[in-house]
C-alpha cells in the first residue's frame, strides 16, 4: 500500500508541478522514488510540523497543491488547529497524510500511536477524510485526494496486510464498497487495516462485508440500506470507539435507521504495554479471535 | 490615497465605539506601519484584492485588524458601511483578521499562524520567480508562540529574502509587559542570529519605516528581513498610551469623545 503511495505520488507529481511534498522530517525511503524524480518538488519542513501545515496553507493559497506528510500522532493531531483554520476554514486544497495511524508504531509506544485523529478531524467542517484498506483502495484514494481541490486527511494505517480487492477500484464520494455478500443478516463494515478482519470474520458468519474508504462523508442513503437489511451491524476500526467509523455509522443508524450496532475499537484507553503490531491488537481486543467471540456474544 | 495615520486612528475608533470592542490599543500601535506599507510598499490593484500578482500583506496579530480594516476602507474593499456595522450581527466584519474579508489573507485571530502562511506565500512567490513578497505584521507577544521561531528557521534556511516580518514591538501583551509576561530579550539580535536580515525603527516614525523597508528592497540576499519597530500601545491616544486597560476596554461616551478629540486634523508629516 505504501508502494501504491509514493506511485501515484511522484506520478501526479511528475505530470503536475503544482504538487509539492511536505514532510516534516519523516518518510525514511518512502519517499526515495519522489526525490529522485522530482527533488524541485519536496521539501523537508524539519520536525516543526505546525509551520509546515500553515506553510502548506500559504502555498495552496497562491496555487500550489501541497500533500502535508507525517505521522497521525503529529499531523493531524498536533497541529490539529492549523489544519482547522489555515486550510479547512478556507477550503484549501491540501492533501494531508497521516501514516502510521493505529498500533503500527506498537513498539514506541503511545506518543507514536493513534486512535483520536478521524474522531479530531471528524468534526472539522470542510474536510473529506480518507481511509484506504489496501493498494487498490490507495490508488484510487490518491487519484480522488489530488484532484478533489478541497482539504483532505488521508489516514494511512497497517499497510502490509495484502490486498482486499481483487484489481481496481473505482471511488464514489462517501460510498463503501461491497466485498461480500452473506447469508445472514449480519453486516460488517471495516475501513483501513480491519478490513481484513473484517473480510476473515464474515466468512464465518456468512456475513455481507463492507469496506469504508471514506470516513467523511458517509453515504447516508448506503448506510441505511444496509442496516435496514441487517439485524446486526459490527463495525470494526483500529481507532477509538468514540468519534470514529463506528460512531459515524451509529449516528446514522439512530437518526434513521435503527438497529443494533457493535462497534469493536480502541475501548477509551491508552496502550498499556509494548511489543509487536499483533501484541498490541490483542491488547486492545481487536485481534481476530477477540472480535470473533464478541460478535458471537453480540448476536446472541 | 494618503492613509493619514490621524484619520485612520480615528476610524479605529469609530469602529471600536460601535463596535463596542477592545483591542483599541492593539490596532493603534501598529497604524504607522500598515500605513507605510499600503501606501509604499504593497504592490496591489486597487479594483481587485485579489489579484494573482499582489503582494500579500498577513497580519499575524488578528487583534489589531481594526487598523488593517482602517487601511481596506480607504482602499475600497471594505465599505464605510460595514465599518459602520463592525461587530453588529449578521456581519462580516468580526473582531479578529478573517480570510473572508477582501484583503486579509489569513485567519489570524489565533495566534503564530500568520507567520507561516506569509512563508507559504512567499515561497509560492519565490518557486514561480514573481517577484511578489510577503509582509507579515506579527506582535511582540506573539513572539511567544512556537510556531513562530519554526518559521524564522524554515524562511531562512530555504533563503526566502522575498519575507518581510514586521514586529510589533509595543512592550505588552495581554496580561502585562512582555517583560514581566515572557522576557523576549534583544529581538533584532534574535532574529540576526535566526539568520534574518534584520533592522530596527521607532514604528510611529513613518520615514524611519520607509527608510528600513526601502533599504531591506536593495538588499535580496539571500536573507528573510525582519524590521523590530519600536511602538507604543495605544499610540496616539494619550490616556490609551501605555496603559494595557485598553487592550480591554470598551469604550465610554465620554471616553470616545475625549480620544476623538485629541484626533481630530490631519497629523503633521
Amino acid at each position: 500500500m505504501r508502494d501504491a503511495f509514493s506511485r501515484a505520488l511522484v506520478s501526479a507529481a511528475e505530470k503536475d508541478e503544482r504538487i509539492v511534498l511536505l514532510t516534516g522530517d519523516h518518510g525514511y525511503a518512502l519517499f526515495d522514488e519522489f526525490r529522485a524524480r522530482v527533488p524541485a518538488q519536496y521539501i523537508n519542513a524539519g520536525v516543526a510540523e505546525q509551520n509546515m501545515v500553515g506553510v502548506a496553507a500559504g502555498l495552496a493559497k497562491a496555487g500550489y497543491k501541497p500533500v502535508v506528510y507525517g505521522l497521525s500522532s503529529f499531523v493531524p493531531i498536533r497541529v490539529l488547529e492549523y489544519l482547522k483554520l489555515d486550510v479547512c476554514y478556507e477550503k484549501l486544497p491540501v492533501l494531508i497524510v497521516g501514516d502510521g495511524a493505529g498500533f503500527v508504531y506498537s513498539i514506541l509506544g503511545v506518543s507514536h500511536q493513534s486512535a483520536e485523529d478521524v474522531a479530531s478531524v471528524r468534526a472539522l467542517p470542510n474536510v473529506t477524510i480518507l481511509s484506504p484498506a489496501d493498494a487498490w483502495e490507495m490508488q484510487a484514494s490518491m487519484a480522488y485526494a489530488l484532484t478533489s481541490g478541497s482539504p483532505i486527511y488521508m489516514r494511512m494505517g497497517k499497510a502490509d496486510l495484502g490486498p482486499v480487492h481483487r484489481g481496481i477500484v473505482t471511488l464514489r464520494e462517501g460510498a463503501l464498497l461491497g466485498l461480500r455478500a452473506g447469508a445472514a443478516r449480519l453486516a460488517i463494515i471495516g475501513t483501513g487495516s480491519m478490513v481484513h478482519a473484517a473480510l476473515d470474520i464474515g466468512e464465518e458468519f456468512d456475513a455481507s462485508v463492507f469496506s469504508a474508504p471514506f470516513l467523511k462523508p458517509l453515504s447516508t442513503d448506503q448506510v441505511v440500506r444496509i442496516c435496514e437489511d441487517s439485524d446486526h451491524v459490527v463495525v470494526l476500526e483500529e481507532h477509538s470507539i468514540y468519534g470514529g467509523l463506528g460512531s459515524a455509522i451509529a449516528e446514522i443508524a439512530g437518526w434513521l435507521a435503527p438497529t443494533r450496532i457493535l462497534r469493536v475499537g480502541v475501548e477509551d484507553r491508552f496502550s498499556a504495554t509494548c511489543g509487536s503490531y499483533r501484541h498490541l491488537l490483542s491488547e486492545h481486543g481487536l485481534d481476530e479471535a477477540s472480535i470473533r467471540s464478541r460478535i458471537r456474544r453480540f448476536i446472541q | 490615497m494618503r492613509f493619514d495615520v490621524r484619520a485612520l486612528r480615528r476610524t479605529v475608533l469609530d469602529m471600536a465605539y460601535a463596535g463596542k470592542t477592545g483591542h483599541i490599543a492593539c490596532a493603534f500601535s501598529l497604524i504607522e506601519l500598515l500605513a507605510v506599507l499600503y501606501r509604499s510598499h504593497l504592490s496591489y490593484d486597487p479594483k481587485d484584492p485579489m489579484n494573482a500578482d499582489r503582494d500579500y500583506l498577513v497580519l499575524s496579530k488578528g487583534h489589531g485588524v481594526m487598523a488593517q480594516y482602517a487601511c481596506l476602507a480607504e482602499i475600497g474593499w471594505i465599505s464605510p458601511g460595514d465599518l459602520g456595522r463592525y461587530c453588529s450581527d449578521g456581519t462580516r466584519l468580526t473582531g479578529l483578521a478573517d480570510p473572508h474579508v477582501p484583503g486579509v489573507e489569513a485567519s489570524t485571530g489565533s495566534l503564530g499562524h500568520g507567520l507561516s502562511v506569509a512563508v507559504g506565500l512567499a515561497m509560492a512567490a519565490k518557486r514561480r520567480g514573481t517577484g511578489q513578497r510577503a509582509f507579515a505584521v506579527i506582535g511582540d507577544g506573539e513572539l511567544n508562540e512556537g510556531a513562530i521561531w519554526e518559521a524564522l528557521l524554515f524562511a531562512a534556511h530555504f533563503r526566502l529574502d522575498n519575507l518581510i516580518v514586521l514586529v510589533d514591538e509595543n512592550g505588552f501583551q495581554a496580561m502585562g509587559r512582555t517583560e514581566e509576561v515572557m522576557r523576549l530579550g534583544d529581538l533584532p539580535a534574535k532574529f540576526s542570529e535566526f539568520g534574518f536580515d534584520a533592522a530596527d525603527a521607532d514604528g510611529h516614525d513613518e520615514d524611519a519605516i520607509d527608510d528600513a523597508l526601502h533599504r531591506f528592497s536593495q538588499r535580496p540576499n539571500g536573507k528573510p528581513k525582519a524590521l523590530v519597530a519600536h511602538t507604543v500601545k495605544g499610540k496616539g491616544v494619550s490616556f490609551m498610551e501605555n496603559d494595557n486597560r485598553w487592550h480591554y476596554t470598551r469604550l465610554t461616551s465620554e471616553a470616545y469623545e475625549r480620544a476623538k478629540s485629541e484626533l481630530a486634523g490631519v497629523y503633521p508629516r
